[in-house]
């Protein structure tokens, strides 16, 4: 077997648990079949198909798709299929936010330093790098991406939840079992209920990391939640989420801690939140006129 | 200011398609869990030829303060009225009996059973339990219980640990509890097998009747340990079988039980010596110990629609008094919102070693002796259903029951008169129960 496909699976009561690692996050299966070919089959395909994504579509990876972006240097490159139907999400996703979401905001990682966080980002920085944000700078005639030399694109904000969605998709076509696919936190069930009626999901409390805040029963569709609980920059009591305005290069003031959207897939569920934080304090105003099921954390 | 926009799920719904290319999925489902849940019943028990009427009123409220923390409480409101079987045999004259305290006695006609009519009571009972997983495998809770009656006051606790193996298709548990209960009958608790006194003034004038050699009250503990393993046995089937063992010590008779004394060969009612009450009756004495154990397996079943549970009880104690019990229910969902369940019981038991229907005149007395028809050779069945229905209020369900038991006398009782009387007749019961359960 490939090594990338490996994967633990064990018995966990009525229900077998498939878990492995992708996607910088812990990913785990659950699925209540009697069929251990199956669960054998959900496993191996989901471990190979989230580390397949995570690695065609990586900034670290010499080959990946984002790598050769990278190295076009203003010149035109035709992408495969699957590049293409992302990137034509991510157009989306940017016509619709107004701007806010845009897939060459990654770029901002070189001011916001999140993960070692107690430092404002310089502010002569960020108009610097805001030089190379923006979608309408980039020309996309599919297949075929002119991305400006020192522009780059970044599938972060959406390759997990299209994961996600990838094998769920899967386990439907293969079996009618319940099945709930839970990509570090962002998940979709397929199939059947499951025995006790609804999987049991928690939204992770801001006080107590590891305790959740809510209990969430799910029977249908997806869950994501987008936030900053786990990423974000204090300074001077003042909170920097991870999660940026692509117009300014900055967190939109006054979004929740953390927002979690049920959606028929992971993708759309996903989008919704992240949206719905790029709206900073009307985010909830956003949530309501998309006529949402979320839970909302401030 | 904000503008008013368009929404955008449409637009996000088509790209999500042409992105996995796949159909429109189905709707999302998903709800927040609820903290907390009441549940209340209306239950009424009312057994045939104007014997025991219960009306039970009961409300639990459970609070979950995380997936593995929950608070129950139960408050239990009962409240029983009319009569029930004293002990004495049925005769061919009218017999008269005296009140516990020595007045309010009453007469029974020829032929018919001796029911106790001054049976009246309100029991109030709570209970609280606590319960809390320790680690991702173990679980454990801990109880409070009290009952209280004019004559009886329960207290009680208890405990219980569970723990997962075998990933997760094994749980065993170990559960104890102790209770301890005081009895103050009116009028005291009477020297076993000692005769029953008549109608007299109260000498003394303390307004408590007859009390000679009386205590005015006793207590009994009561130790359970319970041990089990629940095991799954398919993705559809379950098993669990438990052991348990109790041990009651201390003061276990029915203060307010009698036995009739009769001759030998002609069943007539053996004469008082007692003044003011024409034949004798001796107070019922059991032994201060009384060990039980019993043996119960469940085995739990899920249909593509339907479950079914079957269960049976096996216990035996140190008075002789072995049951069975046998169980079935099948959950029949008609739909989404209601289902039916079936219910059927029977259970059978051999009476105590110390039953006596009729104690005979001029035997020895025994050391121990009981005419309670709860104590003697007996067999049982309930059949029923629930009808229950979900709605977004809520869940009510009604309960409908038919119980009908029928003792069986000790061997040798039916001398002379007797053999035309119904020593230990047949008593049939309905009950009803209204439940109503909502989570906020």
């Amino acid at each position: 077997m490939d090594t990338n496909s490996t994967f633990d699976l064990t018995r966990d009561k009525r229900l077998w648990r498939i878990e492995f690692s992708a996607m910088a996050s812990p990913c785990e299966i659950l699925c209540e079949t009697e069929d251990l070919d199956f669960a054998r089959a959900l496993g191996a395909y989901a471990a190979a198909e989230a580390r397949r994504i995570d690695e065609k579509f990586s900034r670290y990876k010499a080959d990946s798709v984002v790598a050769a972006m990278l190295e076009s240097r203003g010149r035109s490159i035709t992408v495969d299929d699957e590049t293409a139907k992302l990137l034509d999400y991510g157009e989306m996703l940017w016509r619709v936010s107004e701007g806010r979401f845009d897939l060459t905001s990654g770029i901002l990682r070189h001011a916001w330093q999140f993960e070692e966080a107690t430092q404002a980002p310089d502010p002569q920085r960020i108009p610097e790098l805001m030089r190379y944000v923006g979608w309408q700078r980039l020309q996309w005639a599919p297949p075929v991406l002119t991305l400006p030399a020192g522009m780059e694109v970044d599938f972060g904000g959406i390759g997990k939840e299209y994961a996600v969605d990838r094998v769920a998709d899967w386990a439907a076509r293969e079996s009618g079992d319940p099945v709930l696919v839970n990509f570090g936190g962002d998940l979709r069930c397929t199939g059947a209920a499951p025995a006790s009626g609804a999987w049991q999901v928690g939204i992770e409390s801001l006080a107590k990391p590891g305790q959740p805040a809510k209990r969430i029963e799910l029977t249908s569709g997806a869950l994501a939640t987008s936030g900053d609980a786990r990423r974000a920059i204090v300074i001077d009591g003042k909170r920097y989420g991870h999660i940026l305005d692509a117009r300014t290069g900055w967190p939109a003031p006054g979004a929740p801690r953390s927002i979690t959207v049920a959606a028929p897939t992971c993708s759309q569920a996903g989008s919704f939140s992240t949206l719905a934080m790029l709206h900073g304090a009307d985010a909830e105003a956003f949530l309501r006129a998309e006529n949402l099921r979320y839970w909302l954390l401030r | 200011m904000q503008l008013k926009k368009k929404p955008i799920g449409a637009t996000l719904a088509a790209a999500t398609c042409s992105l996995l290319g796949s159909l429109p999925a189905a709707p999302a489902a998903a709800q927040e869990a609820k903290d907390w849940s009441i549940d209340t019943s209306l239950l009424y028990y009312g057994e045939d030829n104007g014997r025991v009427e219960d009306v039970s009123l009961m409300a639990t409220i459970r609070r979950i303060f995380d997936e593995d923390r929950s608070l129950n409480a139960t408050l239990t409101v009962d409240s029983l009225t009319g009569a029930t079987p004293n002990g004495a045999v049925p005769a061919n004259v009218p017999q008269t009996f005296t009140g516990p305290s020595g007045g309010g006695g009453y007469t029974v006609e020829p032929g018919e059973q001796p029911l106790d009519t001054t049976f009246l009571d309100t029991r109030t009972a709570l209970s609280l339990s606590w319960q809390q997983a320790a680690g991702n495998a173990t679980r454990w809770s801990v109880g409070f219980s009290g009952s209280d009656e004019y004559d009886y006051l329960h207290l009680g606790v208890d405990a219980r640990l569970e723990r997962d193996f075998n990933m997760r298709n094994t749980t065993a548990f170990v559960g104890l509890a102790y209770g301890q209960d005081d009895i103050k009958p009116v009028g005291g608790t009477p020297i076993g097998l000692s005769p029953m006194a008549g109608e007299v003034e109260d000498e003394d004038g303390d307004d408590d009747g007859d009390d000679r050699g009386r205590e005015s009250e006793d207590s009994k503990d009561v130790a359970d340990v319970l041990i089990g393993v629940t095991q799954v046995l398919s993705r559809r089937s379950l098993l669990e079988v438990a052991y348990s063992y109790g041990q009651s010590d201390g003061y276990l008779t029915d203060p307010y039980k009698i036995l009739s004394v009769v001759d030998p060969v002609t069943g007539v009612p053996a004469a008082s010596t007692e003044e003011g009450i024409p034949y004798l009756y001796l107070y019922e004495k059991r032994p201060d110990s009384r060990t039980k154990q019993s043996l119960f397996a469940e085995w739990r079943y899920a249909l593509d629609r339907d479950s079914f549970a079957l269960n049976f009880r096996f216990m035996d104690d140190d008075w002789g008094v072995q049951s069975q019990t046998a169980e079935a229910r099948y959950r029949w969902n008609i739909n989404d919102r209601s289902y039916l369940e079936p219910h059927l019981r029977w259970y059978t038991q051999s009476a105590a070693d110390f039953y006596r229907t009729v104690l005979f005149a001029g035997d020895a007395l025994p050391e121990f002796a009981s005419a309670d028809y709860r104590l003697a050779d007996l067999d049982a069945y309930t059949i029923g259903a629930k009808y229950g229905l979900h709605t977004d209020h809520g869940e009510f369900s009604v309960r409908l029951e038919y119980y009908q038991q029928s003792p069986t006398e000790s061997p040798g009782s039916a001398v002379g008169d007797l053999a035309n009387l119904d020593l230990t007749p047949d008593m049939k019961a309905v009950i009803v129960q209204f439940g109503y359960q909502f989570d906020f």
